[in-house]
């Protein structure tokens, strides 16, 4: 009786830690360590990106997702303006529909100034539990995570953005203040996972 | 999409109806009007009585086109127990001409509104169902009451779509 018990209360704290992993960062946390090659075959990886910028913008994204593609324009320009003051932007593709090709001329296409990457079997969205796109995840030099969710609350109408939460955030984080709101929930197409 | 309104998540979805939203408008080819969060809930509160099938969909999602001709069949089979369908469109608004050739294509047996332009979309996610991340398609079950029973992410047949519609319509 005693080993059955045991058993299950072994049982239940590796379900547990099952869920915690699965769970993906919390605001605050450590943001999990990745290296993925860029489609134009450069390493990058996030410790090392971390260490030498003030904060890094991982961004899961994708190339055939109207939410995502709404935001394309935001994304060149924001990582355009942000990465003169430090702050680097990462795209990740880790759709199994998009290969490197699509991600390639898409990028071409609208212009992406920042590195973009394919995620093979969709490892690091796993790591990060990304489940939307577009979906973001800040890191500091720390390698904590300060910034989880989406990039603002407007998909549709960029010019009527009420609430610019990514971008308050690295205004916040360029000023060394705290992010006010730190966690906002990310919304769009679901990441294609094998 | 025009996700706009901030909902209690213990509170029931609302939805707003715009004034060229008729009310059990009808099925067939085009778009019976526009819905906020406001009006989605008001328009669901209107079939009080029936089991209310809310299918989320946009012309850019394949699954979604797979699902209509099901939808259209479960409308159709349960209508005279209690059943209605009510379709909604998240496309932008300048796909609306894609929205209004894929219903006259599809002629399904419900009505469907679109998603108001503009608006906070995270909020309109969170009033439709707080556990949604905009992911299409998406359904949600309303009782005979009202009340929210259940929410099905993703494809569904017509047998699992069936199957959770009969145990609200006993």
């Amino acid at each position: 009786m005693r080993s059955v018990r045991t058993f299950l209360v072994l049982a239940g704290a590796l379900a547990l830690s099952g869920t915690l992993l699965a769970a993906g960062p919390q605001v605050g946390g450590a943001a999990p360590a990745f290296t993925l090659t860029t489609v134009d075959g450069k390493t990058f990886s996030l410790a090392d990106a971390a260490r030498t910028h003030k904060a890094v913008v991982v961004m899961f994204i994708a190339t055939k997702c109207p939410y995502s593609n709404a935001y394309n324009d935001r994304m060149r320009d924001m990582a355009a303006a942000y990465e003169k003051r430090g702050i680097v932007f990462a795209g990740i593709n880790s759709n199994k529909t998009e290969p490197a090709e699509e991600v390639i001329a898409h990028a071409k296409q609208h212009g992406f100034g920042f590195s973009l990457m394919k995620d093979p079997d969709n490892k690091v969205a796993d790591l990060y539990d990304a489940r939307h796109t577009p979906e973001i995840f800040v890191v500091d030099p720390d390698g904590k995570v300060r910034y989880h969710g989406r990039i603002d609350e407007n998909y549709e109408e960029p010019a009527k953005v009420a609430s610019p939460d990514l971008k308050n955030a690295l205004d916040a984080l360029l000023a060394g203040k705290p992010v006010a709101k730190a966690e906002t929930k990310a919304f769009g197409c679901s990441i294609k996972r094998v | 999409m025009d996700f706009g309104l901030k909902i209690s998540r213990v509170s029931a979805p609302v939805l707003f109806l715009t004034a060229a939203l008729l009310p059990g408008a009808g099925s067939g080819s085009g778009i019976s009007g526009e819905v906020d969060a406001k009006g989605l809930a008001r328009r669901i509160a209107q079939e009080k009585g029936r089991v209310v099938l809310v299918n989320f969909w946009a012309t850019w999602c394949a699954p979604c086109r797979d699902e209509f001709p099901d939808l259209s069949r479960l409308q159709r089979k349960y209508e005279s127990r209690g059943l209605r369908v009510l379709g909604v469109s998240t496309d932008l608004g300048s796909q609306m001409p894609a929205v209004e050739k894929l219903l006259a294509d599809l002629k399904p047996s419900f009505p469907n509104y679109r998603k108001t332009t503009g608006g906070d979309d995270g909020q309109f996610i969170d009033a439709v169902d707080p556990s949604w991340g905009g992911e299409l398609p998406f359904s949600v079950l309303y009782a005979r009451d009202g009340k929210k029973a259940r929410v099905l992410s993703g494809q569904h047949t017509f047998q699992q779509y069936e199957r959770e519609i009969l145990k609200l319509l006993k």
